[in-house]
């Protein structure tokens, strides 16, 4: 198992119908330097598990049924934390993320600064789209009027949880309220983290992908955090 | 519906709880009591403090629509957060199977 300063790092990437990507983000991590990748193909109507353990072999994880963002990349976390994984990195599978940026992101945990790493576009968002920045803003509104913690992208795929955090951090949510309730597990078990920006990389592919958050699937995560806070 | 509840949970089917059946009682009983004795929405309306037994009755039926989709809907939360979980332990067990055959 690759190591910096003895520490086992694994990329989780939830993928739902990356087949024609996901081949190229392995590798591009790979390229990082960062050998240890968990694929969790969510329920996928294409090969994206089948292309991915080309590449990971028993490490492309599958979910026979789709269920959503945030159940894959929870299913990616406790995989890793089978591995004994010291330091655990989640990446979206649509090559949005810049594995250049997973050093910056793992420094802070490496250093023992920290224990949650949030990836933030918004402290430098060139490249990304006014609706989508206004959407974020949005976002980290609702997430800090829901659950008392204020970031600057509380949206943000790419982010790095050492072992003790991977282990107290708790959520239910399985869709795109997923990113949302970490931090509020962040508030709640009063973990430390810190923001770093990132790089992102808005291409033709990844923003004509139908189930990205858009307005509809925004307004149903608002919707979902209300609701899992009053049932 | 009564009956079907009090001798569900006389069985001690685990399915039905104290408290379910209470709630058919109130709910089942308190509709045949409004069937037999109509003129008690008028009680209720007054206790209630809205204008119009029918009122009352529209405004009870309403609140408990409500609590039946309330019920409905962490219900179905319950099941989405259910089939993920084994959704999950079957792909992890996949896993920790292919580690087994490797080693």
């Amino acid at each position: 198992m690759e190591t910096q300063s003895n520490k086992k790092i694994f990329v989780v990437i939830p993928a739902f119908n990356e087949g024609s990507v996901i081949q190229s983000v392995i590798q591009e991590i790979q390229h990082s330097g960062y050998k240890n990748i968990i694929v969790i193909d969510d329920g996928s109507s294409d090969n994206t598990q089948i292309k991915a353990a080309e590449i990971i072999g028993k490490f492309s994880l599958r979910h026979k049924i789709n269920r959503g963002k945030g159940g894959a990349t929870k299913t990616g976390i406790e995989a890793a934390k089978l591995f004994e994984a010291d330091i655990i990195v989640t990446v979206d599978g649509d090559g949005q993320h810049d594995p250049k940026d997973i050093q910056k992101i793992i420094t802070p945990i490496l250093e023992n600064k920290c224990d949650v790493v949030l990836g933030t576009r918004l402290i430098d968002p060139r490249g990304m789209p006014w609706y989508k920045i206004l959407a974020n803003h949005f976002g980290n509104f609702v997430t800090w009027f829901l659950f008392g913690l204020w970031v600057t992208d509380s949206q943000s795929g790419f982010r790095a949880y050492s072992r003790h955090a991977a282990e107290v951090i708790n959520t239910k949510a399985d869709r795109y309220e997923y990113d949302s309730e970490v931090i509020r597990e962040i508030y709640i078990y009063k973990l430390k983290f810190k923001e770093v920006p990132i790089a992102v990389r808005y291409t033709e592919y990844s923003m004509g992908k139908i189930h990205k958050q858009g307005l509809v699937n925004g307004i149903r995560t608002v919707y979902k955090m209300i609701w899992n806070l009053i049932s | 519906m009564i009956y079907q509840g009090v001798s569900r949970y006389i069985k001690g089917k685990s399915s039905q709880t104290l408290l379910k059946v209470l709630v058919r009682i109130v709910v089942w009983g308190g509709m045949a009591f409004i069937s037999l004795f109509p003129s008690f929405t008028t009680v209720l309306a007054r206790i209630i403090g809205i204008e119009g037994n029918i009122n009352a009755a529209i405004l009870t039926g309403f609140l408990l629509i409500f609590l039946m989709l309330f019920k409905l809907l962490s219900l179905i939360e319950k099941l989405e957060q259910d089939i993920s979980q084994v959704t999950r332990k079957e792909s992890l067990q996949e896993l920790t199977n292919s580690i087994k055959k490797t080693n």
